[in-house]
């Protein structure tokens, strides 16, 4: 009897364990494997084969490495923040009921949809001087007849504007839907409750609304933090290798644009370390800083 | 039919949480048996595990003298009313009473006659075809009520199976559970927090607090003999009235002793303090045992505080010792705020209570 | 009180139509961009490179035979300038058919072509009307792309591995996740996270190696095991997120009325969650139908229909229009998903947070 109670215990015990474990054996295989091995690789010498921090040295004393740090830095720190307000305005306006809300949900859906190729070809005809912006401004009277704008030359600045606008025209939609989804789980009567006590659209926004939706937007933040700061195929498409280097840009122009200099594969990894490192460091400060990390989950 | 027996069950969440605490208990043969507790009690735990929803940490679970600590949950015959109702979506309510009887491998010919047989016990005849979200919450219960029945189950849980219903339909519903449960004589365990549920349904009903048993007893026995402070103050609309109070002896006679009054006990009170150690304990009234009488019979004097006239009775609080105490007095004469009342207790009703462990004293 | 009321009214009014403003103008920035691709997709190869861009493709073109230096003077009608072009001058009709058909994008056969020019002897310069052939640049995408078409099926088969991939293993994950408490349960939470901090380009590489031991470089399968690493964290939250809105009692109702957990879980929670199981295997099919990088580096010979389409964007023979009409082929189905998907936002993603 107890043997057999023991038995049926275990069972029921080792259930999740045996639901979960192929997803760890696969992220084993097919992802902390090639990790590694990248990690590995960045410490070691390559034609040697000793151990050595060649790699971090070229990096770090590589012209482009600080213009690089400073443009994603402000890609991240200017989309995160615009993006995020942008969406949730947006998950608020499609959270009320409106005459045609489902069409907009999945108009609003589309940029996400897009594949990123698409999105590419799409700006990339339209910026070019005799691309459809032009083409557009022209007929509405903006342009007047023989000129043009010449969208892709110019200022580091107006480039980093450019691929910020572009970039929240892709990825907004993928975080106002787990904004909208958060916002369509906080209990109705919350809300109600707090405009029977007097409170005004803002006031409930501010002091029930988002408070409640703190989890979610935690989540949508971070998530887009991460893919933020690896922000490189737009900038490749639209301006090309070099112009304006950015973090992960540099991993691809070594791995794909130039990949048989000697120093190459010793670039690619160097960089590829120091964008996790970043990536890891933000999420864990943005996670700490917004409480992520105190909170208990319910239920 | 059956029998159920529980064994010094036990069940721990993690080391810490102990949510059922030495449980025993025998359940006999077409018994209708109430656990009633305050939520976190333990009462649905206890349910669950003898539905074999939830492990046993320690004792056994006896079906019939069959041990079924260790079955699961469908080897156990048993059949359960859910709180939320759990009647399946995505089935008719044909298909929510017949599966369970497909998955008995019942002939089809037999689940055809048993389907419609417990449709009809519970009047949901012409709700055959329709899916769950065509019905009313009501409705979905009778569903669950129907599906529970036709697997003619050696027991029948219900976890607070009427808790989701609106208060009219609550005691109609309630009726009609006693008048199926007459019929088919079946027997049930039914977890409730409502006390006058458990009342009106129960054969015997267990208390629980804690995770610990408080009580087991007919619905007089936790009314009239209740065991402990717990009980008296949880059963009953209002609650005991509780005093605290000292016992003097003069005169060879054991009086009750407070501010507000000094009486001496009739013998048969008289003797359960007898042998009492302690001078203070805790006196509890039933609202409908302390009485209006006239100044001379009183054995003490108050002013109404407030009075809520009920129609058939009327509710009188007075404040004693800086607690309101409640009294169910006729509906006339009317007792107005502010008069003064002259009131008495009946001594065959009244109980004695252990201030420090809250237990009985008999 | 009733002009109070009817303040309040024309307020109200006010406030609905900024509101529909504000929608309204999302709205065209979100469609604008979308509209000149497509409508670029539909362009003749000459209107593809004018300036300003038609904003719609034609329906008809008009044309202007003459004779000319070398044999015949054929013009276009240009609607911006609107005036006839000439665009080429020569004897060969073949050339001229050709010319007509790929630049012009109209369907023209030298018979034709002969017969205007027999109109020639009556009157001179000859004006006629061909019908623009809208799917133009997509057929002929399909025609001049090498591999379009294998690699469209083999995209679809990557896709259909992924979604198998991802949604059995993240599935039972995600079913454990809503289910049961047990050690690691945050750390499957927070693996979401993880998988993403590295950058994909910087797996990709390693990963050559890695399927070229296991035999599956350059295959479907290769790509799809690179492809469900990033899905199946997404699969599990978001089908945690989908058992966890489907009441556990009713699965223990199953179990208590006879049927194994297995059986519950087939006859009960599987049919109840299969709406937005099937929105989770859409979204799946969206990551590894839209990846390019990846599939750029693990395949060689047998490239990804996204790899195909990037190819004509990028290289040197890349028209635009043929490059817009790839793209377009490209979004069908995504588009198509998005519009199935959008109803199952909060089942998918209402139930995870970190």
């Amino acid at each position: 009897m107890t043997a057999q109670r023991k038995s049926a215990h275990l069972g029921k015990r080792i259930t999740p364990y045996l639901l979960v474990i192929p997803v760890f054996i696969y992220y084993l295989i097919f992802w902390v494997q090639p990790v590694l091995q990248q990690v590995i690789r960045s410490f070691l010498d390559p034609t040697t084969g000793q151990l050595s921090l060649e790699s971090y040295r070229l990096v770090l004393t590589d012209p482009d490495f600080i213009p690089a740090l400073r443009n994603t830095a402000i890609i991240v720190v200017i989309s995160v923040t615009m993006e995020f307000f942008i969406a949730l305005f947006l998950a608020l306006i499609i959270k009320r009921d409106f005459w045609g809300a489902s069409i907009f949900l999945f108009l609003a859906m589309l940029p996400m949809a897009l594949p990123p190729v698409a999105v590419g070809a799409m700006w990339k005809t339209g910026l070019t001087t005799n691309g459809w912006l032009n083409s557009l401004l022209h007929y509405v009277g903006f342009l007047p007849e023989g000129e043009k704008i010449y969208w892709l030359a110019g200022s580091t600045w107006k480039m980093l504007a450019l691929i910020i606008i572009i970039d929240a025209w892709q990825v907004i939609p993928s975080v106002m839907i787990i904004l909208l989804a958060g916002l369509q789980n906080i209990p109705k009567e919350l809300e109600e409750a707090g405009y029977v006590f007097g409170g005004n659209y803002f006031t409930v926004l501010r002091k029930i609304t988002l408070p409640l939706l703190r989890p979610t937007i935690q989540t949508a933040v971070v998530l887009r933090l991460i893919a933020a700061i690896q922000i490189w195929l737009i900038v490749i498409v639209l301006v090309g290798f070099s112009r304006l280097p950015v973090l992960v840009e540099r991993i691809v122009y070594y791995h794909e644009e130039v990949p048989r200099l000697n120093i190459s594969p010793q670039m690619a990894a160097g960089y590829t370390m120091i964008v996790t490192v970043i990536v890891s460091l933000a999420a864990l400060i943005y996670l700490r800083l917004s409480g992520a990390f105190s909170r208990r989950e319910g239920g | 039919m059956a029998t159920l027996e529980l064994i010094h069950v036990t069940k721990r969440f993690g080391k810490k949480v102990v949510a059922v605490d030495d449980f025993s208990l025998r359940v006999e043969d077409g018994e209708f048996l109430v656990l009633l507790g305050p939520s976190g009690c333990g009462k649905t735990t206890t349910l669950r595990m003898i539905a074999g929803l939830e492990e046993v940490t320690e004792g056994r679970i006896l079906i019939d003298g069959e041990d079924v600590t260790d079955l699961p949950p469908r080897k156990r015959n048993v059949s359960m009313v859910f709180q939320n109702y759990a009647v399946w979506p995505h089935m008719t309510v044909y298909d929510n009473i017949a599966y369970p009887l497909r998955l008995k491998r019942v002939d089809k010919k037999t689940i055809d006659e048993t389907v419609r047989e417990a449709a009809r016990m519970t009047k949901i005849e012409e709700l055959l075809d329709r899916y769950p979200s065509q019905l009313s919450g009501g409705q979905q219960q009778r569903v669950a009520v129907a599906r529970a029945l036709a697997v003619k189950p050696k027991l029948f849980l219900m976890d607070e199976p009427l808790s989701n219903l609106d208060a009219k339909l609550r005691v109609a519903t309630r009726t009609e559970l006693k008048a199926i449960h007459e019929k088919t004589g079946a027997t049930t365990i039914f977890v409730t927090h409502d006390q006058s549920e458990a009342m009106s349904l129960a054969d015997r009903i267990v208390i629980m607090r804690d995770g610990k048993i408080e009580q087991i007893g007919t619905p007089d026995d936790v009314y009239h003999r209740s065991a402990s402070i717990f009980v008296a103050d949880f059963i009953g609309t209002p609650p005991t009235n509780f005093i605290d109070v000292e016992v003097q002896v003069r005169d060879d006679q054991i009086h009750l002793v407070n501010p507000y009054f000094d009486f001496p006990l009739n013998p048969e009170n008289a003797a359960k303090l007898r042998d009492y150690p302690k001078r203070e304990l805790i006196l509890g009234v039933r609202p409908e045992n302390i009485v209006l009488v006239s100044e001379d019979e009183a054995i003490f004097s108050t002013q109404c505080l407030v009075s809520e006239p009920q129609g058939s009775h009327q509710i009188i609080a007075i404040e004693l010792d800086g607690k309101i105490i409640k009294i169910v007095a006729p509906a006339y004469p009317k007792v107005r705020s502010g008069e003064t009342i002259h009131l008495n207790f009946k001594q065959e009703a009244i109980a004695f209570f252990d201030k420090d462990t809250g237990r009985r004293i008999e | 009180m009733s002009t109070r009321r009817q303040w309040l009214k024309i307020l109200r009014g006010a406030q609905m139509m900024l509101f529909y403003l504000v929608v309204i103008t999302l709205v065209f920035v979100i469609i604008g961009p979308v509209f000149f691709v497509v409508s670029l997709s539909f362009l003749s190869a000459r209107e593809a490179y004018s300036y300003p861009l038609p904003l719609l493709p034609a329906l008809t073109v008009r044309y202007q035979l003459t004779h000319g230096e070398r044999g015949y003077m054929l013009s276009v009608y240009d609607r911006v300038e609107k005036e006839y072009i000439p665009v080429l001058d020569t004897d060969d009709l073949e050339k001229m058919a050709t010319y007509m058909r790929s630049r012009l994008g109209t369907s023209v056969t030298v018979q034709d072509i002969e017969a205007q020019i027999a109109r020639l002897q009556q009157e001179d310069p000859v004006y006629f009307t061909k019908r623009a052939n809208l799917l133009h640049n997509y057929t002929t995408f399909f025609q001049i792309t090498r591999d379009a078409v294998p690699s469209l099926i083999r995209s679809l088969q990557i896709c259909a591995l992924t979604i198998l991939i991802s949604l059995s293993i993240g599935g039972m994950a995600g079913y454990a996740f809503a289910r049961y408490q047990f050690a690691g349960r945050d750390l499957l939470k927070f693996s979401a996270l993880f998988v993403r901090m590295f950058p994909g380009i910087a797996i990709a590489l390693p990963m050559v190696i890695i399927l070229a031991k296991m035999g599956f470089y350059d295959r479907p399968i290769g790509l799809s095991l690179v492809y469900a690493v990033g899905n199946i964290a997404l699969t599990v939250w978001i089908t945690a997120s989908i058992f966890m809105g489907i009441p556990e009692s009713l699965e223990e109702a199953a179990e208590v009325f006879g049927a194994t957990r297995l059986q519950a879980f087939l006859r009960i929670t599987l049919p109840l969650a299969l709406p937005g199981l099937a929105a989770a295997a859409m979204y799946a099919f969206l990551g590894a139908w839209n990846e390019t990088v990846a599939a750029l580096i693990l395949t060689q010979f047998n490239p990804t229909f996204s790899v195909v389409v990037y190819q004509s964007l990028v290289g040197a023979t890349g028209q635009i229009n043929l490059a817009a009409a790839g793209g377009i082929v490209m979004a069908i189905p995504t588009v198509t998903f998005t519009y199935f998907i959008r109803r199952y936002i909060r089942q998918m993603w209402g139930g995870v947070t970190l």
